[in-house]
């Protein structure tokens, strides 16, 4: 189990972290959803129906991503990743301790874009946020969106092609600020995003989410004879604070088994909480053990 | 040789009106000698064919090419025939061939549009887009000029370019495209400077923009935030701020989307300088932002003013400091609707609408509340492509297409306002 991360700071006069103050005006509009109220009952000025339905889509896309990365890494196949298409419904739920259920069902869409043939997965998933807290509980279902067979063959190929890559890679950063990614390069970047998957999944809550911006360094890349061995330093885009977080990982990864991950994010600098509140050291390197 | 002269020479084909050739072939024949150009003139004079001679012969030995429309070959072969003429099929079918060189087109022509070959499907320097404003201008002197409207904290000029139909210094209802204020966002900038060559380009030949520059003029900044940009492309590909020192922090700039006088150091911002939504030590203390506020104030008949951003593909109204409705939101809701479906119109790109504050997250001192609160009633953000793939690292090979769809969205945003003047 890994630490319980200390919750952010408590608000200060003008400068919380704009996920914070969005809490109240969602507890007040998913109320208003799960009791099915009357628009205007408890909720903000206005137009209260329409806030309900944005703040509810927001709500359902966040539990969607959570689920998204929490099942590509639970497939730990980076040739059979996906991406979220659409969601087509969903209901939440608040308890008092402010924890939030979410059921629903979206679709999903090949994450490489080269993929070829546009098929619709289809996923239904149970997603519990814990308030602020971070590693959503997640029960997700998808359908196959590649035949298992073909996925595995994939997922060899990409593994034969990751040991023809000659070591030590010679790399800055993935992509280049271009957007560039080498072809020779992309199983790299599926990999990474494999990994970081797990990080997205763990760090994802009802406020915040990620998208994976770029690698920034190659630390450590070893194929051995059946595994490859991937350290490497990711930048996670974060919303809504918009912050980039450096996160360093650690990944083994077996085709065709589940994939190990170490990582460690260096969270926001703040000096000014010198008092060591959300500081570097503050996530341990969490042990995965796949029984 | 009278024959010769009588033909003329109908040399090349008119495509005006987009008239359609499916099936047309040209015929290449040999002419030999002053018997074949008198049967020749039989064919061609013959009404019901409807020949079309490309090319006659100034000398023998030379052949004539004949559009020949489809329902006519076969008459014309049986002639060609019998009498003897020798003749060979150069084009099959007219026009597949127009189609390709249409595609070809239109491919080069994103590719490089500018005559000193400024290549606008690749990111480009501060300098260099500053150049090419300079040489948009200078291409159109009549409707384009490059204007310095302030500088940046470390002192570089920022320019725009303003498009203009006005007579003399007159003043017209204005437009407002601003872009690269968040300078990490690539996509911004590289579309704003393609949108500039795309208004000089279609002026008097598109007539939506045609028709918007006579009664109005725009104002394009291309990169809103200099500083920032330099920075990106030496140091730090994803900053996002100003570059201004904030004393007795060791952190640097603030959030130049949160330092407008509107809702300042309210909700979705932050008071602390490290943060990348810092909203800086008071209302528009980056020069940056300064510097536009100054301009259009004193302007003071600006009606639109649309932000461009990336990454999300969403088209927001005002406001993002509170859920209040807007008073205009109706109307803006359904212009916004109506740009994204123009824009989706081109390659299936969907984005988002609705007001800044439920769509993405509340954000206070924001360029686009600010102008909505002036009187500036079709404040517009967008957030370009993509949805998370690349985020702002975004291929080189999509800007063109991201710009071109952008466009779509523009026009109809700019339409909008053009015939809603107030």
């Amino acid at each position: 189990m890994p630490p319980s991360r200390r919750p952010p700071p408590a608000s200060r006069p003008g400068g919380p972290r704009p996920g914070v103050l969005l809490a109240p005006l969602l507890l007040l509009a998913l109320q208003g959803v799960a009791a099915a109220a009357p628009a205007g009952a408890g909720g903000p000025e206005d137009t209260p129906g329409l806030q309900d339905a944005e703040l509810q889509r927001g709500l359902l896309q966040q539990a969607a991503r959570a689920a998204l990365h929490f099942f590509n890494f639970r497939a730990g196949s980076p040739s059979a990743l996906r991406v979220l298409a659409a969601v087509l419904e969903g209901r939440a739920r608040v308890n008092p301790k402010k924890e939030c259920q979410v059921d629903l069902v979206f679709t999903t869409d090949h994450y490489n874009p080269e993929a070829g043939e546009e098929r619709l997965g289809k996923c239904s998933a149970r997603v519990f946020f814990r308030n602020q807290k971070p590693r959503p509980a997640i029960n997700v279902t998808c359908t196959r969106l590649i035949e298992k067979n073909k996925r595995q063959q994939e997922d060899y190929l990409l593994y034969t092609h990751m040991k023809q890559l000659k070591t030590p890679l010679d790399i800055v950063s993935i992509p280049d600020s271009h957007g560039h990614i080498d072809p020779s390069l992309r199983p790299i970047w599926d990999l990474a995003f494999l990994g970081s998957s797990y990080v997205m999944w763990e760090k994802t809550t009802q406020f915040l989410h990620y998208y994976m911006a770029q690698i920034s360094s190659v630390n450590q890349w070893k194929t051995n004879d059946d595994a490859v061995d991937f350290d490497y330093t990711v930048l996670l885009h974060e919303f809504s604070t918009q912050e980039i977080i450096p996160c360093r990982i650690h990944l083994v990864w077996y085709p065709g088994k589940p994939l190990k991950v170490k990582y460690h994010c260096q969270e926001l600098q703040m000096p000014e909480e010198a008092s060591g509140t959300e500081e570097s050291s503050a996530v341990a390197p969490t042990e995965l053990n796949n029984s | 040789m009278k024959w010769i002269l009588f033909f003329g020479a109908l040399i090349g084909l008119s495509i005006c009106g987009r008239k359609r050739f499916f099936g047309d072939q040209v015929f290449r024949i040999n002419v030999r000698n002053g018997d074949e150009i008198s049967k020749l003139s039989q064919l061609v004079n013959s009404d019901n064919l409807k020949l079309n001679v490309w090319k006659s012969p100034s000398t023998f030995g030379r052949p004539m090419d004949v559009l020949v429309p489809s329902v006519s070959l076969q008459p014309v072969k049986s002639f060609l025939k019998s009498q003897g003429l020798e003749y060979s099929v150069t084009i099959e079918d007219l026009q597949a061939l127009l189609d390709n060189e249409d595609e070809e087109m239109q491919h080069s022509e994103g590719q490089e549009r500018s005559s000193n070959n400024f290549n606008y499907g690749a990111y480009h320097s501060l300098e260099a887009i500053y150049r090419e404003m300079d040489s948009i201008a200078g291409d159109f002197p009549e409707l384009a000029s490059r204007v310095k409207i302030g500088h940046s904290f470390e002192n570089r000029p920022m320019y725009v370019l303003k498009f203009s139909t006005a007579e003399g210094r007159r003043r017209r209802p204005a437009i407002w495209l601003n872009a690269g204020i968040h300078s990490r966002e690539w996509i911004s900038q590289a579309t704003a400077i393609w949108t500039a060559r795309k208004i000089v380009s279609d002026y008097g030949k598109d007539p939506a923009i045609t028709s918007i520059l006579e009664k109005m003029d725009i104002f394009l900044l291309p990169v809103a935030n200099p500083d920032g940009y330099v920075y990106t492309q030496t140091q730090n590909r994803l900053w996002r701020k100003t570059r201004s020192h904030n004393p007795g922090s060791p952190c640097v700039g603030a959030d130049p989307n949160r330092n407008w006088n509107a809702s300042f150091a309210g909700e979705g911002a932050s008071d602390n300088p490290c943060s990348e939504v810092y909203h800086g030590p008071h209302a528009n203390s980056e020069v940056e932002v300064k510097s536009v506020v100054d301009f259009i104030q004193e302007h003071g008949d600006f009606k639109c003013f649309i932000d461009l951003h990336s990454y999300s593909q969403l088209l927001m109204y005002p406001y993002g400091y509170t859920v209040k409705k807007a008073a205009d939101a109706d109307e803006l809701d359904k212009v916004a609707r109506c740009a994204a479906k123009a824009l989706a119109s081109l390659s299936g790109t969907t984005y988002q609408v609705g007001p800044t504050c439920t769509t993405v997250y509340p954000a206070s001192g924001s360029s686009i509340d600010w102008a909505y609160d002036n009187g500036i009633k079709y404040a517009f953000t967008f957030e370009l492509r993509d949805t998370g793939h690349y985020g702002f690292l975004l291929p080189a090979n999509q800007i063109i297409p991201t710009a071109e769809e952008t466009w779509l969205g523009l026009k109809t945003i700019m339409e909008h306002v053009r015939d809603n003047l107030y």
